[in-house]
This record gives C-alpha cells, sequence and structure tokens, in this order.
C-alpha cells in the first residue's frame, strides 16, 4: 500500500511537469510521425490507397469468375488489378506487382457442376509477409463463399428437379424439414470439400535470399518499435532524478524514518517507471495504429501474437525500470543523472537499432549491437511486427533482456546509497 | 516520570573520522530537550540514528521501551522527524504533501483527511493549504515541514533546526507551536538548535555537544550556574591600582581588570558575547569585575565605591547565559 502511495505521489509529481510530458510522450509519436512521413515518401495526394493491390489473371472469363472478382473488390482491403497472363508475368519478373491471383479456365463450368477448381496465388519473394497473408485471408474467405453459395444452389435445383418428377405420395419426402437437413449437410460439405481451394506459392529463389528478403522490412515499418524502445528506456533517466531529488530535498529522509521497509521504498519508485512506460507503449501504439492512418502514412502492424507482444513490452518496461535504478544507484551529481544520462540513453538506443531496421544496423555494427538491451528489445519487436511470428520465436531475445534486467537489478541494488 | 529516550552510548564513524563519539542522554516523557551545539557537532546524525535514517556504528538506544537496532519498526511509529532540510515536494500542494506522508504512515480515508486538517491547523496553513509548497515563503516552508512530522501524532517529536533561514514572526509561530505541542498533547521533544536563545526559552534541559561529544548538561539553571556569577561593568571616573586590588578583595567577587581603548556600547543580546571581551560604555576608566555571584557582587561593589568617594559613571551588568557556558567549556563560540 505504502508501496502504491509513493508511486501516485510520483506520477503526481511527473504530470505536474510538462517539459517531461512532452519528452516522454508527445516525442516519441513526433519523432515517429517525421521519420515515417520521410521514409515512407509521404503520398503526395493525402488520400492514399492503402489497399493492396492484387493483380488479377482471368483464364475463365465466365459468371463464377466475375463473382470472384467482385467478391474481392467487395471484401475490402485489396485493390483488383486485371492483366492478362503473359502482362502480369513480365510485371511480376519485373517485381513491378507483388503477387498474382490466376482464376483457372474451366472455374465457371467446374462450378456449375459441382466440381472442384483451384485458384493460383504467387507470391513475389520481395513482398511483404503481412500482406501476402492478408490477400491470402481475402481471397480464401471469397472462395469459401462461393463454394458454399454454389453447392447450395447446386442441390437446391437437383431437389427441385426430383421433386418436380416425383409422384404426390413421394411429394412429403420433400417437407421443409428434410430441406433443412439436407441444407445444413451442404454447409458442412462446403466446410470440408472444398470446391474453390487456393494454392499459393513463392517462386524458389535461393533460400538465403528468401530469408533475408523476408527479414528486411522496409524503413518506415521499423519507426514505432524503434522508438517505443528508445523512449520506453528514457523514462529510465526520469526514475533515477526522481529518486536523486528525494534525497538532494531530503523527503527520503522522511521516508526512511517512516515505518515502511526498504523494499516498499524502493517497490514505490519503480512501480511509476512501469506505469509510465506502459502509457508511453499505448500512446504509441494507438498512434501507430489509428494517428499513422490519419495521416495517410502506413499503420504499424501488431503482428500475430498478441501474448507474445505483451510479453515483449513488459520486459521492455521492467528493463528501463531497472536501468532507472542502475542509474540512480551509480550516478553521483545532478549533471550525471540528467545531460550524461541523456547522451548515453540516446547512445544506446542508436548502438542498439532504434533509429533503423536491424539488418541495416548488423551490416554496419556486426555483433556489437548485442551488448545493449536495446538491440534485444527492437529484435523481438520487429520480429514479432514485422515478420509475424510468435513467442517460440523470440526466446532468445526475452531470455536476453530477462538477463539484462536482473543484472540491472542485482548491480542497482548492491550499489544503491540509503543515506 | 519514565524516560521516553534513552541513548546508550551512541557512535556514528565514517571511516576514522567520528561524526558522534559515543553520547548518552535520556528524554524524560512530556520534556522538552535541547541538543545545543555548533555546525557539524553531530546533532542530525545523532537524530539520524534515533530515527532510523542511518545505522549506528556502536552503541543503542531506548524508544518507548524499544530498542533501535532490534525493534526500530515499532519506534518509527513513536517517532516525528522534522528534518533540519526542507522535506517536502516543491511541486506538490501542502496539502498534497501532508496527504503523501499520512499514507504512508497507513492513514486513510476520513482520519487522513482530519489529520492533515489538523496539522494545518497547528501550522496555521489552512487558507494557504492548496498552493504547492515552491511558491512558499521560507518560513511557510518550515512551517509545513513541522505539519509533516506531525501528521502521524508521534509521541515523541524530533525537530532538527526547524527555524534555519525563518522570518522572526514564523520563528514566533513555531516556537509557539512546539510549546503547545508539548503543553496540550504532552508531547516529548528533541530539539536541536545553534540560537541558545531558542534553547533557553523552550527546552527544560540541555545537552551541549561539540565535536560529537556531549560536553554539559543539565537544566539551563544549573548550566549557568556553572559559571557561577555573570560579568559586570563599572565605569569610574578615576581609576588605581588600589581600587582594583580593593573590587577584586570584595566577597563574591573573582576579579577586577581595567579595560583599555573604550568602544561602542554592545546593542543586543546576540552580541553580548564579544561585549563579554570588550567594555559596553564609554568613560574616563572602564573595570570588568568578573562575579563568582552577581547579585552579591554588585551591592558590594557599590557599597565599596560609596565607601572610598568613587563616582560611579555607568553600569552594565552582564547574565550568565548558555552562550557563555559554551564558551567557557570550550573556548569556541557557538556560532561564527
Ligand atoms: N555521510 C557522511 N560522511 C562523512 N561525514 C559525515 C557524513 N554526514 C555527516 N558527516 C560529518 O559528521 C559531522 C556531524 O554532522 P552533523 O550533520 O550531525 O552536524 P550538525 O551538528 O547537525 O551540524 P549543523 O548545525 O551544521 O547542522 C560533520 O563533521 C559532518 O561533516
Ligand atoms: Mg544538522
Amino acid at each position: 500500500m505504502a508501496a502504491l502511495s509513493i508511486a501516485y505521489k510520483d506520477l503526481q509529481i511527473l504530470f505536474k511537469n510538462r517539459g517531461l510530458i512532452l519528452q516522454l510522450f508527445l516525442m516519441p509519436i513526433l519523432f515517429t510521425a517525421i521519420m515515417s512521413g520521410a521514409l515512407g515518401s509521404l503520398g503526395g495526394d493525402g488520400e492514399k490507397d492503402t489497399r493492396i493491390p492484387v493483380a488479377v489473371v482471368n483464364l475463365d472469363g465466365g459468371e463464377a469468375s466475375r463473382q470472384f472478382i467482385n467478391g474481392l473488390e467487395a471484401a475490402g482491403g485489396v485493390r483488383v488489378e486485371s492483366y492478362s497472363q503473359a502482362e502480369a508475368q513480365a510485371l511480376f519478373d519485373d517485381s513491378q506487382i507483388m503477387r498474382i491471383v490466376t482464376i483457372p479456365a474451366n472455374f465457371s463450368t467446374n462450378l456449375d457442376s459441382n466440381h472442384p477448381s483451384t485458384i493460383q496465388i504467387l507470391n513475389h519473394k520481395d513482398a511483404q509477409i503481412q500482406e501476402t497473408e492478408a490477400v491470402r485471408l481475402v481471397v480464401e474467405g471469397v472462395a469459401q463463399d462461393m463454394t458454399l453459395e454454389s453447392q447450395i444452389l447446386f442441390s437446391l435445383q437437383q431437389m427441385g428437379e426430383m421433386n418436380a418428377a416425383a409422384p404426390t405420395v413421394y411429394q412429403q419426402a420433400f417437407s421443409t424439414e428434410n430441406l433443412q437437413r439436407q441444407a445444413r449437410a451442404q454447409f458442412e460439405a462446403a466446410r470440408s470439400q472444398k470446391l474453390v481451394s487456393i494454392n499459393q506459392r513463392t517462386p524458389a529463389q535461393q533460400a538465403e535470399e528468401e530469408r533475408l528478403a523476408e527479414e528486411q522490412p522496409r524503413l518506415e515499418d521499423v519507426t514505432v518499435p524503434g522508438f517505443a524502445v528508445l523512449f520506453v528506456f528514457m523514462t529510465a533517466q526520469t526514475t533515477a532524478l526522481s529518486i536523486y531529488n528525494e534525497k538532494k530535498v531530503g523527503s527520503f529522509r522522511r521516508l526512511l524514518a517512516a515505518p515502511i521497509s526498504k523494499v516498499t521504498l524502493l517497490g514505490g519508485k519503480m512501480l511509476p517507471n512501469v506505469i509510465t512506460g506502459i502509457l508511453q507503449i499505448v500512446v504509441l501504439f494507438a498512434f501507430g495504429v489509428w494517428g499513422m492512418r490519419a495521416l495517410g502514412l502506413k499503420p504499424v502492424s501488431l503482428g500475430n501474437d498478441y501474448l507474445a507482444l505483451v510479453l515483449t513490452l513488459l520486459l521492455l518496461v521492467l528493463c528501463s525500470t531497472a536501468m532507472g535504478i542502475l542509474i540512480a544507484a551509480i550516478a553521483r551529481t545532478e549533471g550525471q543523472i540528467g545531460g550524461l544520462s541523456t547522451l548515453l540513453l540516446w547512445g544506446l538506443g542508436f548502438l542498439g537499432g532504434c533509429f533503423m531496421p536491424l539488418f541495416l544496423l548488423e551490416r554496419f555494427l556486426k555483433q556489437l549491437p548485442m551488448v545493449v538491451p536495446h538491440y534485444w528489445a527492437k529484435r523481438a519487436l520487429e520480429s514479432l511486427l514485422i515478420r509475424g511470428v510468435g513467442l517460440a520465436d523470440i526466446g532468445l531475445e526475452l531470455a536476453a533482456l530477462s538477463g539484462f534486467i536482473l543484472l540491472f537489478l542485482a548491480f542497482g541494488l548492491w550499489k544503491f546509497d540509503f543515506d | 516520570m519514565t524516560a521516553i529516550l534513552e541513548v546508550d552510548n551512541l557512535v556514528k564513524k565514517y571511516g576514522d573520522f567520528e561524526a558522534v563519539g559515543g553520547v548518552s542522554f535520556s528524554v524524560e516523557q512530556g520534556e522538552v530537550f535541547g541538543l545545543l551545539g555548533p555546525n557539524g557537532a553531530g546533532k542530525t546524525q545523532t537524530i539520524s540514528m534515533l530515527t532510523g535514517v542511518i545505522e549506528p556504528t556502536a552503541g543503542t538506544a531506548r524508544i518507548g521501551g524499544y530498542d533501535i537496532r532490534s525493534q526500530m519498526d515499532q519506534v518509527k511509529k513513536i517517532n516525528g522527524l522534522v528534518p533540519q532540510d526542507l522535506a517536502l515536494y516543491p511541486t506538490l500542494s501542502a496539502r498534497a504533501n501532508l496527504n503523501f506522508f499520512g499514507r504512508i504512515y497507513g492513514l486513510r480515508g476520513k482520519e487522513l483527511k482530519e489529520r492533515v486538517e489538523d496539522v494545518l491547523r497547528i501550522v496555521a496553513l489552512t487558507d494557504r493549504a492548496d498552493q504547492a509548497v515552491d511558491k512558499y515563503s521560507g518560513g511557510m516552508k518550515r512551517r509545513v515541514n513541522i505539519a509533516a512530522g506531525l501528521i502521524h501524532h508521534p509521541k515523541l517529536f524530533f525537530l532538527d533546526e526547524p527555524t534555519v533561514g525563518v522570518d522572526p514572526q514564523s520563528r514566533n509561530h513555531i516556537f509557539e507551536s512546539v510549546l503547545r505541542l508539548n503543553r496540550e498533547r504532552g508531547m516529548s521533544i528533541v530539539y536541536t538548535s545553534h540560537y541558545m536563545e531558542e534553547v533557553e526559552l523552550l527546552c527544560n534541559r540541555v545537552a551541549i555537544i561539540d565535536q560529537g561529544k556531549i560536553i554539559a548538561m543539565d537544566t539551563i539553571k544549573n548550566l549557568t550556574a556553572l559559571l557561577g556569577g555573570g560579568v559586570i561593568y563599572v565605569g569610574l571616573a578615576r581609576v588605581d591600582d588600589e581600587i582594583l586590588a580593593g573590587l577584586a578583595g570584595l566577597p563574591a567577587v573573582a576579579e577586577a581588570t581595567t579595560v583599555p581603548s573604550p568602544v561602542a556600547p554592545p546593542a543586543s543580546e546576540e552580541q553580548a558575547l564579544e561585549a563579554a571581551d570588550r567594555p559596553p560604555v564609554s568613560t574616563e576608566a572602564l573595570v570588568k569585575v568578573v562575579a563568582k555571584q552577581n547579585q552579591q557582587a554588585i551591592v558590594n561593589v557599590i557599597n565599596y565605591l560609596n565607601e572610598h568617594n568613587q563616582n560611579l559613571t555607568s553600569l552594565e551588568i552582564l547574565e550568565p547565559n548558555l552562550e557563555s557556558v559554551f564558551l567557557h567549556l570550550t573556548g569556541k563560540k557557538l556560532r561564527e
């Protein structure tokens, strides 16, 4: 309870400090907006079409294929561009289009006669993984709808024919009840036996090159994770400064003279850092998702594994907090906590890759960034958000971050001076 | 009477340097006890050990019967501390500061609210309680500083130089509050200062501390009696060795000497110390009489002068005080 009181008091003090609020909450947003804008070459007219372009080659031309294309358009999120097969292939080879959806020649006839057919999706090696994923979902969704629709139509048609031919005594066989049962069976069948299936492939390149392509996010994709890491770590300075001020003013003496344990006292000083860090992340990611869209920029993706994302961000916040204690423990003067640690935190942020994609950073600095926690936090976030991987794939990053937390805390607490 | 505080040979060392070199004293329930000493004497260090801010190097103390080394948790509930520095959060209001310190002592809700209002009343700051502390005058800040130490109604209240940098009005207010807390609420008080007037005004007993050691401890009356008497300056139209010898030979007089070239008289009690070495009144001749007992010495001196037809041109009597006691004991002044 006392720890909460200390934290509450610290947050009261923090929120009275306008400059600090600007630095902790507004600066990351400004940085993100400016960097994303600059890197993402702000799309001139402002009303940029954010739909993913999809080249469609229609080898069929029948009623069902038109229906399929309309379905894609109606689904939103993708923009259909029609090409002939040759045109599409040429543009694809030239890396001008990132994916081709091909409707097979006898698509309409097959569907009418309840025979399966396969839609091809061809992905370019440079295609962005989350776009590819989005397109696949849209195509699959439309295909499934069509399967269901055509199967139900087909069976109704069959039943109608039988009904017309049957003698009156058998007419009860076509009661509403039976019709419903039949429809339900068809619905199940549409789920299990897909009439329209999807075949997706990426032309075989050198395996290594493909892996690299996947890992190479565009510059503007890394601004939100990068600045989240940079600015959450900046909060460590606020914590250190708050401890320093308590000591300078002498209120620390009062706290030491009060019936609370040193653990409670430290906990109370650390909690505001955790809360501030979480707020920073919420604000920055909210901006990344909605603000960026409002500005006509590409919104940040939150990846596929939210649990892993939350866990990573929590470790990031804890690492920043531990760093705050460390700075408070080793810095001796206000200058060391103010100016010097600002420099240090920007430096570490730069070294840890907060300002650029990690593949670029690693090209210059090789293994060096691994010595700073920023690197591991950023690497975990890039993997989650850009490559769309899950918790299992960022074990190393999270372990490294946890290691830094323990190291900072152990050293910080050991050196911490309560006098 | 039982002692609320018993200090037993408390020591604080920094390397080889002894900030506190083994002090022992006790404070009775309901007593106002003074710790008087010059800068760096070890007053703050002593209080810090007693309030759990720092660990003693050796020795111990019992507060309300609890040992400060093994039962600090209990001790902390009895203690209230007003640190020498303004230990407040400057950007928060007085009320927010007091709310916070109250919560730290486990106060909540209605009780907390009442206590905050109560201590604000004690220091007479209810009107301006919602203003940020850094907008206050020095004296008002000091008063909030005191209020913050009172929030949990301590039984033993440590005030470490609470009047530093304070205007006379606030200072008087602080004195009144301290005396009222003692009289009306029965609070035991340990008050440090290097202003002897404060200690003389407030405290029942005083420990004089210098270089980490207690060099004298008693009631103010007994301490000043250490000096025996005081100093009497006698202005005469004419003085010779015979008169000097006669004065020195009187009962209750320790010595009599002429004072060289006269200077301006002392203006205030603050300058009384300097005055002890200098003649206060300008006359043809000035004799400094050191008395064993003031009253008796004055009567004897005047009688002697009458008997010998000497004209008295001036008479100045300096009462013995803690300032002179300190000078007497250490050969140093309390303040430079
Ligand atoms: N952390 C420390 N390390 C080393 N020496 C210290 C430390 N704290 C205090 N001292 C020394 O201990 C001695 C006593 O200091 P203390 O603060 O108790 O004096 P004080 O009587 O309160 O003086 P003042 O009237 O100036 O407040 C001083 O010489 C001081 O320099
Ligand atoms: Mg002091």
